[in-house]
Parts: structure tokens; sequence; C-alpha cells
């Protein structure tokens, strides 16, 4: 569950089409369809949207903790399939890159999109290869991915290996978005990936470790109308298992749908359904470029076959909001947060104004 | 030259002329003249008693308030401007005390240009004025311009020009006036000498004594009038 | 001591000046009108000039979006897509744009036309920010739409045009496609006053025709990337049916064509500025003269010389001051007029449909104003020296005047300025301009003023030997003669604006009628049609035949212009397809000299006049022409078979066979046909006929002239663009008349007392007027027929130097003898009747007094 950049969202509300336009026929998330790596690794464009999403913390040589994200989105705008020009936007892609460093003290972050043609912008569906003029993610041979993003202000040069199996989300990876059966997407992850490489600073590139964690996921149609937003946590626990969790909310701040799983490090998964997931907040941080409330540090309460578990959520630092309006994207804080015994990232959306999907 | 003698009608005959200037000051009231032909006479005065007024009244180029003035018994007064012109380019004249000499013309032909405005033959006119001009003094210099000439061999040329069509009356205005005493001297010999030998009469208007010593008669205009001054 | 005796005389002589001024103001205020007339002339075509380019350049900013560099194609057909990736590639470019530029119809009545970008929103986004839209939502959520195909962005003066407004339905007509928008928002980022249209650019390939052709693409470097390098990086990889451009090569290519028509205008102004110098030599010669006695008294009284030269001097220069700050205003309002009424190029064509903002030019107002003060101090500088250089002495005795009849005018300086002018006039232009044409103008003006004395000299000999029975006339002819540089000073003015209106009037007669000829030459059919539109769409072979078909038709040869840019510093050349008739000289042409025979296989092309100047190729030369629609980059190699001349298009044109063309560009749309009709057939029913036949859109934008209408129209367009330089000619003569007048009343008022004396010697009243009408009608005789030869002279000039080498066209020369004539009876009634003013002026004091008074 992750937020797809507004702005890229918006493109597939569709305005005036001419009466006879051929528009494109999405397919709709079915339980019971299998997963199939390496392919699924790959673009699904019939979809209407999709993303790669990493987070992670790394660890530099110094002794310092920079939280990141690298973030490739598919979209498929709602446009006349007949034309056929090569510039037709039949998919759009986009890219998110930030880091998160306490001594700076706000994000620092880039961005890339791009309609898809040319060579110069295009998603593999063979397997993870995605393009958006020079940043990239790839994953080898050696199942290792690769990401490469130069941004304004960094530039990042990052190796991910997986240390686990992958985990799917959901009902074999069939994950439910709401009440309604065909609000789903198709929804894997890749925790516990062991984090090598670069980050440069003023061209100076530094070597970091670190961990990290892969969302995959496809879908058609997403958003329940009554929600406002969501909030999203995915942690890498130190004994090796890994959490997700997330809930969707409605206008009046009420879950409107929850979900989310445990894998343990012996690789039981326990599925979370609605009522097993209860998110509340521990302390507020106002930003003071919007006068957004976030709930910054959280109390996750999820329910195991052990009992409940609590989670408490501390940010690396309160100031992660990220302002994307310049580039057409909403308001939202996306950061990386610790927790007794495991680390992740938070995701809080719809807070500043209730978001579309 | 003496011819019979008969009774001689006056040339000019001013009489009961009056003049008064703009502004109301009266120059004369009562003034008679009487010049015989050829008869020489100088009028003294001091400046502004109205002398070039009165020579300019006489050439018809001024209208008197009062009074007649007649040449050869025609009253100027029932001439119109053209026929005073014509009196004055057949009958007069004149010697200035700025000499007036054109300078675009040579010096024949400013000698000639009188002779030229009564449509003379053009040949005859360069011929008698060529002649006048050796008469002055000035003989072989009719092709040249003025440009290089003294005031007195401008003068010279004027007193030529004034007599070379040959008129009944030459007018003077102080003819020496701009002149050094001694070219003064010269030219009033000379004028006073070619008038004569033209038998013309001349009126000539002058503060200098000098000049009053070759006339036939002087006179002195003051504000009373004009009156004789006889010879000492 | 010294200080103090400098301030008395400068006290003095603001003493004498403002006397001066008081008792005669009107001199001094008619030479200052004459400055500030001509300052403002000339300040006035520049601001003009300034603000146009200003405004055309600001168009082409916007129309470019601010990109560092742009790629443009040189035909309107655009070229192929797959030079994007390729330079988006390129290192050292941090982005690419691609777009498709398109001159776009936006109603079927109107001729309305936009600038049509298809642009990739997302790439333009970063590329050329002010091209992207803003959505203006009515009543509807927010929504970042810019993909939808049928969304357009209108820029304010595109709403303003089309009377449209945000959410309204507008139909654009393009590249001979008609398709409907909603319009959903503005373009916030375009510059007042463009019209420019933004749509998504797959929208505009597949709506427009232009499926795998760009136009453009926009570029932005990579901070610290060597331009030359990328340059030269580009250039590697550019097809020859796409150029660089960069602002410099933009706006070099809009100074270039309207550059000449410009320092035209600039030349007139300046002669203005000339004339106006004249006036106020004429006029300080008129006060110098009168206050000759005054002068000399002040020399005597212990002025010096120097003083005097600075009294007049300052003179002078307070006229030209404030004619010249009253030449500034005078300009500035005379501009902002022009501007608004006849538009930036005043008429001339070259910026059509911008309607600039008058800006003010500090830099260019300073160096007016001193020009003014130049033109003024030099038009004293004479009179002044003359001041100066007066014999106290011999002017206090009234012999100032020293004229000296038997001193023989300068021989030689008049011919060698005549012969520089002639040497001068046979220099190639410099950086297009023909500078020394102008130079030679100038020189041959200033021999012809320096012949003037021994001219008048010798044209009055032979009436010297004869004796007129009119004593008047004698005396005029023999003063003209005697006073030779007194007349020259009269004639100047005379000779000088005669001549230059003289050759301005053959050069635009021989124009004029070589461009009717020319009409006549290449519109032989008996209709023409034309698609308005622009040239990548048109007539189809479907309607072609259509038309071809309708009864009443002889023959039907359809056309197509299409602007191909040869040259990233020169504006497009028209490639014009044709049918060109080998049996028929060619086709119809008219050619200059003769058409080479075409070699085996080759295609031939002929060059207009103002082609072969500016890209140099000669009959008989190949040279590449990028004209392929469809395979890519390609390019054509034409034999250039002959020359003709072509006055309409002045960025070159090159006429290609019909067959050639689409065999070469893949393009089979024509916008224009020529029509011979069949014998009986009327011109209204043909042209209904063919409306008939054509679609709605199409036949509305479909316009039918018969030749004589054609001709009309470019006779009356001749006539608006040289409007103007009519208008500077009048104002030239017009000051030029009036420094004749100046002239003669100085030199009447210095000869009372010669009237003074003629008056007393017997010289009647009118005949010293007629002496006063015979010599001014003697000078404007002599005037005119010097003005006529040195007129015919510069006319030589201008039509083989100046227009060649600043339009790049010939002309034969015509000569208009019926306003010869009536200059010639004009000017010598003018000089009459100036002189008889001024003389009668002169008579009316008191001629007897004049000879009595000593000054």
């Amino acid at each position: 569950m992750r937020l797809v950049i507004g702005f890229v969202l918006s493109l597939l509300a569709g305005a005036s089409l001419a009466a006879d336009a051929q528009l494109p026929a999405y397919p709709e998330v079915r339980p019971g369809v299998a997963l199939n790596f390496p392919a699924d690794h790959g673009a699904h464009p019939d979809f209407r949207t999709e993303w790669w999403y990493i987070t992670g913390l790394l660890d530099t040589a110094d002794g310092k903790t920079l939280g990141f994200q690298v973030t490739f989105f598919r979209t498929r705008p709602q446009i006349d399939q007949r034309n056929p020009s090569a510039f037709v936007p039949k998919q759009i892609l986009f890219a998110h890159a930030a880091i998160s460093d306490v001594a700076v003290g706000h994000l620092l972050h880039d961005q890339r999109v791009a309609r898809e043609g040319f060579g110069l912008a295009q998603a593999s569906t063979a397997d993870t290869d995605v393009v958006i003029d020079d940043w990239n993610l790839k994953r080898g041979a050696d199942g290792n991915f690769r990401a490469h993003v130069a941004g304004k202000e960094f530039t990042l040069d990052l190796n991910f290996s997986p240390s686990q199996a992958i985990m799917l989300q959901g009902e074999g990876g069939y994950s439910r978005k709401g009440p309604l059966g065909s609000q789903a997407s198709h929804y894997y992850s890749m925790p516990h990936l062991k984090v090598s490489g670069t980050v440069a600073r003023g061209g100076k590139p530094a070597a970091v470790t670190g961990s990290a964690w892969l969302d995959r996921e496809w879908s058609s149609s997403y958003l329940d109308p009554n929600a406002v937003g969501w909030d999203w946590v995915g942690l890498n626990l130190d004994d090796g298992s890994a959490l997700m969790a997330f809930q969707i909310r409605k206008a009046d701040g009420s879950a409107l749908w929850a979900g989310g799983s445990f894998r343990s490090a012996d690789g039981t998964t326990q599925r979370f359904a609605p009522e097993d997931v209860r998110f509340t907040t521990g302390r507020t941080w106002r930003s003071p470029r919007t006068n957004t409330d976030y709930p910054v540090e959280r109390m996750l309460v999820v329910r195991l076959p052990t009992g409940e578990r609590e989670f408490r959520l501390t940010p690396l630092f309160d100031d992660q909001e990220l302002d994307s309006r310049g580039a057409g994207g909403p308001v939202y804080w996306e950061g990386a947060v610790r927790s007794p015994g495991g680390r992740g990232y938070l995701e809080l959306t719809g807070y500043f104004k209730p978001l579309k999907l | 030259m003496h011819g019979p003698i008969i009774p001689v009608a006056p040339l000019l005959s001013v009489s009961a002329l009056k003049k008064a200037v703009p502004g109301g000051r009266v120059l004369f009231g009562d003034l008679d003249l009487t010049l015989k032909p050829g008869e020489f006479v100088a009028i003294t005065g001091e400046s502004g008693v109205g002398k070039s007024t009165l020579l300019n009244l006489i050439a018809g180029l001024d209208v008197a308030d009062a009074g007649s003035i007649a040449i050869d018994g025609v009253a100027l007064d029932s001439l119109s401007d053209d026929a005073r012109t014509l009196l004055r380019r057949d009958r007069i004249g004149f010697v200035f005390q700025a000499f007036h000499i054109l300078p675009h013309l040579t010096l024949a032909q400013n000698v000639a240009l009188p002779l030229v405005l009564q449509r003379g033959s053009s040949s005859d006119a360069m011929a008698r004025a060529t002649q006048l001009l050796d008469s002055v003094g000035l003989a072989g210099r009719g092709p040249d311009y003025p440009k290089a000439l003294s005031g007195g061999e401008l003068q010279r040329v004027a007193i030529a020009r004034a007599l070379v069509h040959r008129p009944a009356l030459i007018l003077a205005d102080e003819p020496t006036g701009n002149l050094d005493p001694e070219t003064a001297a010269r030219i009033l010999d000379l004028f006073a000498k070619q008038v004569r030998v033209s038998g013309a009469a001349a009126l000539l208007v002058t503060h200098s004594s000098v000049a009053a010593a070759v006339a036939d008669r002087t006179m002195k205009l003051t504000r009373e009038g004009l009156a004789e001054i006889h010879a000492v | 001591m010294r200080s103090e005796r400098n301030s008395i005389s400068t006290r003095c002589a603001r003493w004498m000046i403002a006397g001066e001024w008081r008792a005669h103001p009107g001199r001094a205020i008619v030479a200052a009108i004459a400055i500030a007339i001509g300052v403002a002339l000339g300040f006035a075509v520049h601001l003009i000039n300034a603000s146009a380019l200003n405004e055309f350049a600001r168009a082409v900013r916007t129309v470019n979006g601010d990109s560092d560099l742009q790629i443009h194609s040189v035909t309107p057909f655009g070229f192929d897509e797959a030079l994007y990736p390729k330079l988006a590639r390129l290192s050292g470019i941090a982005g690419a744009s691609p777009a498709v530029e398109l001159s776009a119809g936006t109603s079927e009545d109107d001729e309305t036309r936009i600038t049509l970008l298809g642009l990739d929103g997302l790439r333009a986004g970063f590329v050329t920010p002010n091209l992207i839209g803003r959505r203006v939502e009515i009543g509807a959520p927010e929504s970042e739409d810019a993909l939808d195909e049928s969304s357009l962005f209108l820029s304010q003066a595109a709403l303003d045009e089309t009377r449209k407004n945000i959410g309204d339905t507008i139909t654009l007509s393009a590249a001979g496609h008609e398709v409907a928008f909603t319009i959903v928002g503005t373009l916030p980022g375009v510059a007042e006053g463009q019209s420019i249209g933004a749509i998504d650019i797959a929208a505009a390939q597949w709506r427009f025709g232009q499926l795998g052709r760009l136009q453009r693409i926009d570029l932005k470097l990579a901070g610290g990337a060597d331009a030359e390098n990328i340059r030269a990086n580009i250039i590697a990889v550019l097809p020859a049916d796409a150029e660089i451009v960069s602002q410099e090569s933009a706006a070099r290519r809009s100074d270039s064509l309207s550059r000449a028509y410009r320092v035209n205008l600039d030349m007139l102004a300046l002669m203005a500025l000339l004339s106006g110098a004249f006036l106020v030599y004429s006029a300080q010669s008129l006060s110098v003269a009168r206050r000759r006695s005054q002068f000399a008294l002040l020399r005597v009284l212990g002025v010096q010389r120097r003083a005097l030269l600075a009294q007049v001097l300052a003179e002078g220069a307070v006229v030209g001051g404030i004619g010249a700050g009253l030449g500034l205003v005078l300009g500035l309002a005379l501009a902002s007029a022009a501007l608004s009424f006849l538009g930036g190029d005043l008429g001339g064509g070259y910026f059509e449909g911008t309607r600039p903002q008058l800006i003010f030019a500090p830099v260019a107002a300073a160096v007016f104003l001193v020009l003014g003060l130049l033109a003024a101090l030099f038009g004293s500088l004479l009179p002044a020296r003359e001041a100066a250089r007066a014999q106290p002495a011999v002017v206090l005795k009234n012999e100032g005047d020293v004229i000296d009849p038997s001193a023989v005018p300068a021989v030689w300086t008049a011919p060698i300025l005549l012969a520089l002018g002639g040497g001068a006039a046979l220099v190639p232009a410099v950086g297009d301009l023909p500078v020394f044409g102008y130079l030679s103008i100038a020189l041959m003006l200033a021999g012809g003023v320096a012949a003037m004395p021994l001219l008048a000299r010798l044209l009055l000999a032979p009436l010297q030997r004869f004796a007129f029975a009119a004593a008047s006339i004698d005396l005029a002819l023999k003063r003209l003669w005697g006073a030779p540089s007194q007349a020259a000073i009269a004639l100047c003015g005379i000779v000088a604006s005669t001549s230059l209106m003289v050759a301005m009037a053959v050069m635009i007669a021989s124009f004029r009628i070589s461009v009717d000829e020319w009409m006549v030459q290449v519109l032989p059919s008996d209709l023409y049609l034309h698609v308005e539109g622009d040239s990548s769409g048109g007539l189809d072979v479907e309607l072609q035949k259509k038309l071809a078909a309708v009864p009443g038709i002889a023959m039907i040869d359809f056309r197509k212009n299409v602007p191909l840019r040869l040259s990233p510093d020169q504006p497009p050349i028209a490639v014009m397809a044709r049918t060109v008739d080998f049996n028929d000289a060619a086709g119809g042409l008219p050619l200059i000299g003769q058409s080479l025979p075409v070699p085996e296989g080759a295609v031939p092309v002929w060059l207009s006049e103002p082609g072969q100047w500016l890209y140099g190729y000669r009959p008989g030369d190949f040279l590449e022409l990028p004209i392929g629609r469809e395979t890519a980059g390609e390019t054509t190699r034409v034999f250039v078979a002959g020359i003709w001349r072509d006055y309409a298009r002045q960025q070159g044109s090159i006429v290609i066979g019909n067959e050639d063309y689409t065999k070469a560009s893949g393009d089979v749309l024509r916008t224009d046909a020529a029509v011979d009709l069949a014998p009986g057939a009327r011109p209204r029913d043909v042209i209904d006929a063919m409306r008939a036949e054509l679609p709605p859109l199409l036949a509305a934008r479909l316009t039918v002239a018969e030749p004589q209408e054609l001709r009309a129209l470019a006779m009356q367009i001749f006539d608006r663009s040289f409007a103007v330089t009519y208008l500077l000619e009048a104002i030239a003569i017009l000051v030029g008349l009036s420094g004749v007048a100046a002239t003669f009343s100085a030199q009447t008022l210095a000869r009372t007392k010669e009237f003074g004396m003629l008056r007393h010697v017997g010289v009647l009243r009118r005949q010293i007027v007629a002496m006063l009408a015979a010599e001014g009608a003697l000078l404007g005789t002599i005037g005119v027929v010097a003005g006529l030869a040195l007129g015919l002279a510069i006319s030589q000039v201008l039509i083989n130097v100046v227009n060649p080498q600043s339009f790049h066209w010939t002309m034969e020369t015509r000569l208009p003898y019926g306003l010869f004539a009536t200059v010639t009876i004009v000017l010598i009634a003018a000089a009459a009747g100036t002189a008889l003013f001024a003389g009668r002026r002169a008579l009316s004091g008191d001629a007897v007094r004049a000879v009595r008074e000593d000054w």
C-alpha cells in the first residue's frame, strides 16, 4: 500500500474525450491469480497503476543513520488507444527519491516523469527494468536490484540484495483495500533487503550499508470513494521478522479498511483482517509550512495468534513532510521511523487535504 | 557759353512748402526756392533741420504736407508715383553720401544704369558711360568691379552716373560726407566742374562751408526758413 | 581683470541675443522647428524600429519558451521525430522538449491565426516552463489534466482575439486538418500580446497529420556544459531538414529582413535633419546680415572676434537645443501615433501581426539631442565666421557687401567631390548595408552644391551677351552673374531638395513601373485561387481533381508556396511549386537573362534575384534542397537553371516544377492555383462553382482574385510602404523651400540700400519687384536644372547600388516626365514667389531712408 503521486493519478481523471474515443480496458484484480517470477517483477502495463517502492535506513561509515526512498511508478492514463503517435501517453512513468538526514532536518528529494517511448522512459514486462532518462531500477541475473537516481542535491547508487523469500501480501498476493472485492491490488513485498552502495552529496560519494523494504503493487481500482487518505508502515525487525500494516481512513478519521501481515523469522506469516490492526496517535507535529498536523508518533497494535502486539513508532526526526505540489503532486509525510527492536518507514497521507485515487 | 538772353522759366520752383516729421515737429513751414537752369545752389544747415528731406521732396520720393514743387513747370503732386519715377529717371541725377555703387556691376555698367533704364541702345550707353568715366578721371577702368575702389573713386563713379543721362537737375546729398577733407575738396571740385560742363542745375546739400564756395548761391536752412547767404 | 572683461562680453552677447530674439522671434522659432522636425523624424523612426524589433524579439522568445537552444525544422513539414531521443541522450543536455509547431486558423470567417504548439507537458515543464498551461476549472474539481487530447490552453491574447472563454469549444484548422478543442486553461507564462495555443503533442501529431514529424525540439543545457562542444555534438546528428536556432540567430533572422528598410528610413530622417541645419544656416545668415553693422560696432567697441563667433554659435546652440528637445517630445508622440496607425514597420510589411509597445530609448534620445545640436551649430558655423570676419571699418562705412564678381568660383572642389561620389557607388555593400551607396549620395550632393557658383555662371554666361529690353531682367541677370556665391547660397537649398526629390521620384517611379509590369508578367491567368492557411495544408489530390473539372475552366495550375529555412540567419526562402512550361521561356516567369539547358536527369529550379543575392548561387550551380517530407533528413539536389525577377519576396524564392516538388517532398497538397477560363466563361460563375466543390470550411478560406485586383492590391501595398518615404520627402522639400525663402530674405534685406538707390535713379517699384521675381525664377531654373541632373545621377545610385544592396533586386530606370515638368514649374514658381515675397517685405521699408542711413 503505497502512495501513488497525485499528479500521476490525476492524469487518469480524463475530462472531455471524444465520443468515439477508444479507452483502455483495465483488467480487474482478482483473487487466485498466482504470481509468477521473474515476470511479475516486471511491469503489468494493462493495469492502471503499478509501483516499485523501496524504503529503508542506511548507516554511513561515520555512524550516521539516513532514511531513503527510491520509488518508480507506472500509470496507464485514460487515453484514446487509437492514436498512432509515438508520443501518445499510453504509459506514464514517474520516479521519486528522497533522503532523510537528521543533520539536514528536512527531506531532500527529486523526481523524474516522462511518457513511455523512444527508449527514454520504459518499463520492461520481463523483469524489473524501469528507466526514466538517467534514473533506473534493474533486477540483475543475480536477483539483486540496482538503483541509480541522480537528483540536484544527492545521487544514490544502491544495490539491494534479497536475504529472505518474497512476502506475498493478502491472499497469495491479492490484497483488499476496501469493502468491495474489486478494491484490491496485486501486492508483494521484499523485506530485509541488504543495502550496499554510495550516497553522494555535494559530489562526494560516501559508502553506505543498511536494510530496505521493496513494495510491489499493481491495480486498476484502488480507493473507496469515501476514503480521504491512509497510514502505512513497514518494519524490518531485528530478529528477522517483518511487519506491514495499513489503514484507510474516512473523513472523520476512523478506519474504512485496514490490513497487513506479520512474517516471523521462520517464515510463518500472519495476515491481518481489518479488525486486527489499530493505529493510535502518540504525538502530532505541525508543519510550519503547510500548518498540517501529522500524527508522527504512533502506537500500532496488531493482533497476532500470540495475542496483541504493540509497536511504538518514533520518527527519525519530525520534519519528513514532502510537499510535491510544485511538481503537481500532493502534500504528505513519509519518514524513517524507529520502533523498539526494528526500523522502517511510515507514510501518512490525506492530512493536508483529502486524496483522490 | 553765352546764349541769347531770353527770360528763362525756372527749372525748379518750390513754394510755400511745409513738412513736419512724424510726431509733429515742423521742419519748415513756408519754404520757397527757385532754381534756374544751369544754376548751382548749395544749401547748408545744421543736422536735423531737414536738408535731406527737402531733397527727397524735390525728387518726388517724399510728400509734402503743404505747398508745391514744380519741375519744368510740372507740379509733382499732380503726378503718380510711377510718373514721378519716370521724371526722376529722365530729368534728375543723384549723388549720395554713401556712393551706392552696385558691387555686382562693372564701373561702366554702374554708370550706364540710368541709360539702360531709359532703354537706349546698349552700345551707345556703354560708350557714353566710358566717356563719362574718362571725364571723372577713371579712364580705362570701365570693365573693373567696384570692390577695390577707394571712397573717392567710388564717388567719381557716382558723379559719372548722375550725369550720364544728361539730367536737367542734379541732387547731391552730402557727396563728400564720407570722404577725408583732401579727397572731399578734390571731389567737390570735380563735381562742380562736371555739373557746369553738363549745363545741369544742381542742388547740393551740405553742412560743409567748403562746398558752399563752389556754388552760384548758398542758402542756409534754419527753423525760420531758407535764407540766402551772401558770399563774403 | 581678464575674467571681468570676459563677463562683460558675455553679458554683452546675452543682451545682443536676447535683443535679437525679442525683435525677430519668428526666425528663431522657425529654425528651432526645423531642427525639431529633423530630430523628431529621426527619433521617431528609431523608436518605432526599436519597439518593433523588441516586440519581434519578444515574440520569438515567447514562442521559443526560454529554452537555451532550439532545433527547428527548415520547412513546415518538420523533421523525423527519431532525432528527439538522439538529442535527449547527448551528454550536456539536461532536457529535451519535443514540439509540433503549426500555424493554426481559429475560425472559418476570421483571419485570426495562432501559433499552435503540440507539447509534451512533462518535458516542457522542465525545459520551457513558460509554455505550460494552467487549467482553469469551471465548477469541476481540481485536476492537472495536460494529456487530454481535446484540451487546449490559449494565451490571453489568443483568447482575446478569438473572443472565446475558458470552457468554450473552438475549431482549429492547421496543416489541412480541422479539429475541435475545448479551451481548458490559459498560458500564464506567455508574454502579453502573443497569440499562442498549446495542446498535447500526441494529439497534435495525430489530429493534424504530423505523425512521426516534429517541427522543433527545445533544449535545456546542463549547468556548466560546454555550449560549443554540445553544438558540435548536435550538428553531428542533425538531419538536413533541421537546424540549430538560438535567440541570437532568431533575432538576426528577424533583423535581416527589415534592416535595410530601417536604415533607409533613418537616412531620410537624417536628410530632414540636414535640411534643418540648412534652415538654421539660412536663418542665421539672415540675422547676421541684418546685424552686420551691429557686429561691426561691437568690434569697434572692443568685443573680440572670438566672442562674436561664440555669440552666433551660442545662438545656434540655443536654437538647436530647444529644437532638439522639442523634437524628442514630438518624435515620441509621432512614434506612438505611427505605431498605432501604421504598425511597427511603418507600413513596410515586415512585422505583420505584431502590435509593439512603444519603448523609450534614453541613449537614442541623447544621440538625437546631440545630432540636433550639432546640426544647429553646423548651420551657424558659416554665418558665425562671417560675422567674426567682417572688417568693422569697412562695414561701418557701409561697404560691407564685399562682392567681387571678377573672382572665379572654385573649379576643382565640385568635380573632385562628384568623382569621389561616383567612385563610392562602385564599392560593394558593407554588412548587407549600402553604406558606400549612401556616402556616394552624400558626396554627390555636396559636389552638386559646391558646383553651384560655377554652374550658375556657366548657365548665365550666354544670357549675359544679350541686352534685355526689360531693365529688370537685365539687372537680375547681372546681379546673379556678378554675385554667384550669393546665388549659390539660395541655390543649394533648391538643388539639394530638388535632387533628392527627383532621385527618390525616379527610383520610386522606376520601381513602381517595374513592379507593375512584372505583375502583368507573373499574372497571365484569368483567376488566382488561394487557400488561407498555413503552407503545410491545402487542397488534396481529390479536391484538385474536382476543381479542375469545374465547367468553364480551360486550364488550372495548382501551386504551393512553402517557407524553407536555408540558413539560420536568414528568414525562410519561399519554395514555389508550379507548372513550369519549357516551351514558354520559363513558364511565364520573368527571367533575367536566359534559362540554361537542364543537364540530363537534373531537377531544374529558378532562383529569384534576392535569393541569388542572399545565398550566392549562380545559374548552373547545384544546391541541396531539404524539402523531403517523409524521407527523414533527405535532401533533393537541384540545378539552378536561371534567375527570375521577384519583387514580392525580399527573403528570396525558388521556383520548382510541380512534379519535381511532389517527388522531392512527398507533399501533394496545394494552396494556390492559377486558372485560365474557357472562352465565354464568366469568372463569377466559375468561382461559385469552384466554391461549391469544396467542403464548407475550406470554401470559406478560399480567396479568389482576378489579376487586376491583385495588381491593384499590390500597388496599394507598394504605395503604403512608400507612404512614409513620400512624407519625409515632402518635409525635406518644404524645409528646403523655406530655406530658400530665408536666404532670399537675408539677401534682399542686405540689399535694401541697393533698392533705395535704384528707386532714386528712376527704377519703378514694380521693376524692382519684377527684378526680384526674375532673379528668383532664374535661380529656380538653375536650381531645377542642376537638381534634375544631380537627381538623375543620384537616382542611378539608388536604383543600381542602394536598392540591389539593401533589397537585392534590380529594376529598369523609368523617368516620370510628367512629374519632372510639375516639379520644374512648381519650383521655379515657388522660387520666384519666395523671392517676390521676400522682396516686397524689403521694399515695404522706407527705401528713401535706406539710402540715407549709414546703418
